[in-house]
């Protein structure tokens, strides 16, 4: 018998319980120290006028204004409105794969969806560079580089954390109810819309915050398609700059002025909000056990 | 067979350059000798226009000497500053010259090695042959929208930046737009090479390059009559120029002041060249 | 409404694996042509490269093994730590510690990975202006960061697999006279370790693919293979991310997307690993198989 990684047994073949106390601590450490170094990093922002700065709608450094709400605002669009298509795609496919569907094709349905968490975002970014800028470019107007390019990726990109819950949720509800449904003469279809999608009310709202979390969070879909300009989009064809590509932007300027700070307070506030997503969903899982 | 014609390729280079220092007996032998026997790595990062040179002259000296390691990394002038001066690499590029606040901050040293302009480009799709510089100072600031007021087909302007760490960027505001306003709806790339790819790829896109990163995907318009070259660059009829420059914290030392002399000798110049700078 | 809802089923249910084939053709068609030694070597001759570690320029070669050092490290610094944690929190922990440390990796998991090298950034500034004005990006804090990355994969899996051991496994051990720790040294660990792997290789995925936390880290585009633990070093998917806008001949683009091939059937082979893993994990208890 090999005993696992690093948890060393000892000879009498027990694990020493100090060391894996030490490796949690430092596992929980890990996440206050993300969090204290990004707040100690952006304190300089809550000095007197600097915030003031920080926390208007107009980035040209040129000019000496370093306003980061456009971005804010940037993540918030083009998450929503990624998660406005992901979202009944997703429920669309889980629909299919319990009840709406043949029952055959579940299995490679899932399957499939299972495969794109595995494919690389920097793959999605590549192809939609080439396929689908200029397909957005030549159908409509702008350069392509928008909005709408950045959102249509990266639905793809968090359809499949979405299906994965609301299906997990779907198959709990329905082993629950499924044969009292069918004894009383429910159709697949009339399970699915009667009773499976209004019991999975809570699923489907811990999905869809999850899905906003991944959202929020990534970023290299909208550094390589969103075109980046520093200012609220007025179209789907517009370009817009989200905190993500901001951050990776903005993180090699001079250390001394306020872009600098508008990087950390960035940060921070991507910080606060996917931690807020995460206890929103710990608070319904605790609900629901 | 791929191998083979590799080693033919690599013998042909050997005879090519046994050819070039019988013409010139000097250069290139003691350039490259420089480095003979040392180790140890270069860190370069910063200016985009300079990348080319770079990573010519990187690719040269680690095949005569493996044991030297060069990395070069991009990100613009502004990096190249700021990661020189916190010490974070050893050589830090420039598309302009240092602000004396940068060099008394840092305490950097300035090597210039080329001379390049700044020009608008379009792609070679677009008809318009020329522009007046009022007229790109219009297209960036967003009061021309459409190709049709400058003599092109009716389109809207796609128009691309730089980001703020930009030398090309600067020297751009600076000598040709005057200082004036970019629009903020712009679509802003990080790179010489990534607005190179984006204008190539874009038939109603204007954007600004460095001349030396001008090849057959892109296309200059004549500003106010004169073609964006070298030529015209070096001459001063072409307004919109300026050096490229190494920086360095201090007096560069070892191996960092070999590969500044080898930029700065006959071999770099001759790379410096072929990358469409001219040397100095 | 309910033959909207088949309706609408059907429509996504087409659509969904429409654009996984859309992409996968897609790369496919523009990585495959282009396909050739010299994409991976340059104008070095492999063999060179391969044994005697000689330069190569203009190929994927030094990405690759950039990117190999990278996920090895990380899971070095990523495994041991999440498994003891995990362990920690499923068999020793109080009530309260658990809840605290679950509480934590639920936060961990959230932050987004542009986070984590924003914080591996700002740690070098710190270490610069504090205890060592030499520390730099660079190839271990990349590792030190992406393993922080995965580490919430890790511990869930680890906890989950060691939960879903079955009780009489536990019963057995105690009534052989065996302590706590010896039941779990000796008896939970090895009947969960198919599932733990299964975690560690989704975790090495993770670590392959990410682009944001080496971004601001110490990845570069010319570095050469990696030789120092400390040194700039080049990966595959920054090497995408990089060719994607800065592509100057075809020549660059081809590469760009053999890389993005190249990666593909890393994640996607790891996946089908962790898979095959665990569907033998679930027929081992169901069969009452052991080995």
């Amino acid at each position: 018998m090999t005993p696992a990684g690093g948890a060393v047994p000892t000879r009498d073949g027990a694990l020493p319980r100090s060391l894996l106390f030490a490796a949690a601590a430092v596992s929980a450490l890990a996440v206050v120290a993300v969090f204290a170094f990004l707040l100690w990093f952006s304190l300089p922002v809550f000095r007197g006028d600097a915030l003031a700065s920080l926390l208007s709608w107009r980035w040209q450094p040129l000019r000496g204004q370093f306003g980061i709400l456009p971005m804010l605002l940037g993540s918030f669009c083009l998450a929503s409105s990624a998660l406005l298509l992901a979202f009944p795609l997703a429920l669309g496919v889980c629909c299919f794969a319990h009840g709406a569907g043949p029952v055959r094709a579940a299995r490679p349905l899932l399957a499939a969806v299972r495969f794109m968490t595995s494919v690389p975002t920097v793959v999605y970014g590549l192809v939609s560079v080439f396929l689908l800028v200029p397909l957005i470019r030549d159908a409509f107007y702008g350069s392509g580089f928008s909005w709408l390019a950045a959102a249509l990726t990266l639905s793809v990109l968090v359809l499949p954390t979405i299906v994965l819950l609301v299906d997990a949720q779907f198959r709990q509800v329905q082993a629950e109810i499924g044969p009292s449904a069918a004894a009383l003469g429910f159709s697949p279809v009339q399970q699915l819309l009667r009773l499976t999608l209004p019991l999975s009310r809570r699923g489907l709202a811990a999905a869809l915050a999850l899905g906003f979390g991944r959202a929020v969070g990534d970023t290299l879909i909208p550094l390589m398609l969103a075109g980046n300009a520093a200012r609220v989009p007025h179209s789907l064809l517009d370009p817009l700059r989200t905190l993500t590509s901001h951050i990776a932007l903005v993180v090699a300027t001079d250390s001394q002025d306020l872009a600098y700070a508008s990087l950390f307070a960035s940060g921070l506030i991507l910080f606060v909000v996917t931690a807020f997503v995460h206890l929103l969903l710990r608070r319904w899982r605790g609900q629901a056990a | 067979m791929i191998m083979r014609n590799s080693v033919m390729s690599r013998c042909l280079t050997l005879v090519l350059s046994a050819g070039l220092y019988a013409f010139s007996p000097l250069a290139g032998a003691a350039d490259l000798a420089s480095f003979a026997g040392q180790n140890g790595k270069i860190d370069i990062a910063g200016g985009t226009a300079h990348i080319p040179v770079m990573n010519a002259a990187a690719k040269r000296i680690m095949q005569s000497n493996p044991s030297i390691r060069i990395t070069v990394a991009a990100g613009g002038s502004g990096v190249g500053v700021q990661k020189v001066g916190e010490g974070l690499v050893d050589i830090g590029n420039t598309g302009r010259a240092l602000t004396d606040a940068e060099v008394a901050k840092y305490g950097l040293k300035s090597f210039a090695f080329a001379i390049d302009g700044v020009a608008a480009v379009v792609n070679p799709k677009n008809p318009v042959a020329g522009l007046t510089a009022v007229q790109v100072q219009e297209i960036f600031a967003g009061k021309i929208t459409n190709w049709k007021a400058v003599g092109g087909r009716d389109a809207a302007i796609h128009v691309f930046t730089r980001d703020e760490a930009s030398g090309t960027r600067e020297v751009f505001w600076e000598k040709l737009l005057k200082k004036g306003v970019i629009a903020d709806s712009a679509n802003v790339v990080a790179s010489n090479g990534a607005m190179k790819s984006a204008l190539a790829g874009d038939a109603d896109a204007i954007g600004y390059v460095s001349i030396g990163h001008i090849d057959d995907t892109l296309k200059a318009p004549a500003l106010d009559g004169v073609l964006p070259t070298q030529d015209n660059a070096r001459s001063g009829t072409y307004p919109v120029v300026r050096k490229l420059y190494m920086n360095t914290k201090g007096e560069p030392q070892g191996l960092t002041a070999a590969f500044i002399n080898y930029i700065l000798g006959d071999e770099g110049k001759r790379m410096t060249a072929a990358a469409g700078y001219l040397p100095l | 409404m309910e033959r909207m809802l088949r309706l609408f089923a059907w429509g996504a249910s087409v659509l969904v694996p429409a654009v996984l084939l859309t992409l996968l053709a897609f790369l496919l068609w523009r990585g495959v042509p282009g396909w050739s030694l010299a994409l991976f070597f340059g104008d070095t001759p492999p063999l060179d490269a391969v044994l005697r570690g000689a330069p190569v320029f203009d190929g994927l070669w030094p990405a690759c093994l950039g990117t190999v050092a990278l996920v090895l490290l990380a899971t070095a610094i990523a495994v041991p730590l999440g498994i003891a944690s995990g362990v920690y929190q499923a068999e020793f922990a109080s009530p309260r510690q658990r809840a605290a440390l679950s509480f934590c990796v639920d936060l961990l998991a959230g932050i987004p990975s542009i986070l984590m090298g924003l914080f591996g950034f700002a740690l070098i500034l710190l270490l610069r202006k504090t205890v060592a004005p030499a520390a730099n990006t660079g190839l271990l804090l990349s590792a030190g960061c992406l393993a922080l990355l995965v580490l919430p994969y890790l511990i869930s899996t680890t906890r989950l697999a060691l939960e879903s051991v079955p009780h009489e496994l536990r019963l057995a051990g105690a009534c052989l006279g065996l302590s706590h720790g010896q039941v779990v040294g000796r008896i939970l660990l090895p009947a969960a370790l198919h599932g733990i792997f299964g975690g560690v290789i989704l975790a090495v995925g993770r670590a392959a693919e990410d682009t944001a936390v080496i971004l601001l880290t110490g990845v570069v585009a010319n570095a050469g293979a990696p030789s120092s633990l400390f040194g700039k070093y080049e990966a595959l998917p920054f090497h995408i991310y990089y060719l994607a806008a800065e592509y100057q001949t075809p020549a660059q683009l081809a590469q760009a997307f053999a890389a993005a091939l190249v990666l593909l059937c890393i994640t996607g082979g790891l996946f089908a690993v962790a898979r095959l893993l665990r569907a033998h994990l679930e027929t081992r208890w169901k069969t009452g198989r052991s080995q």
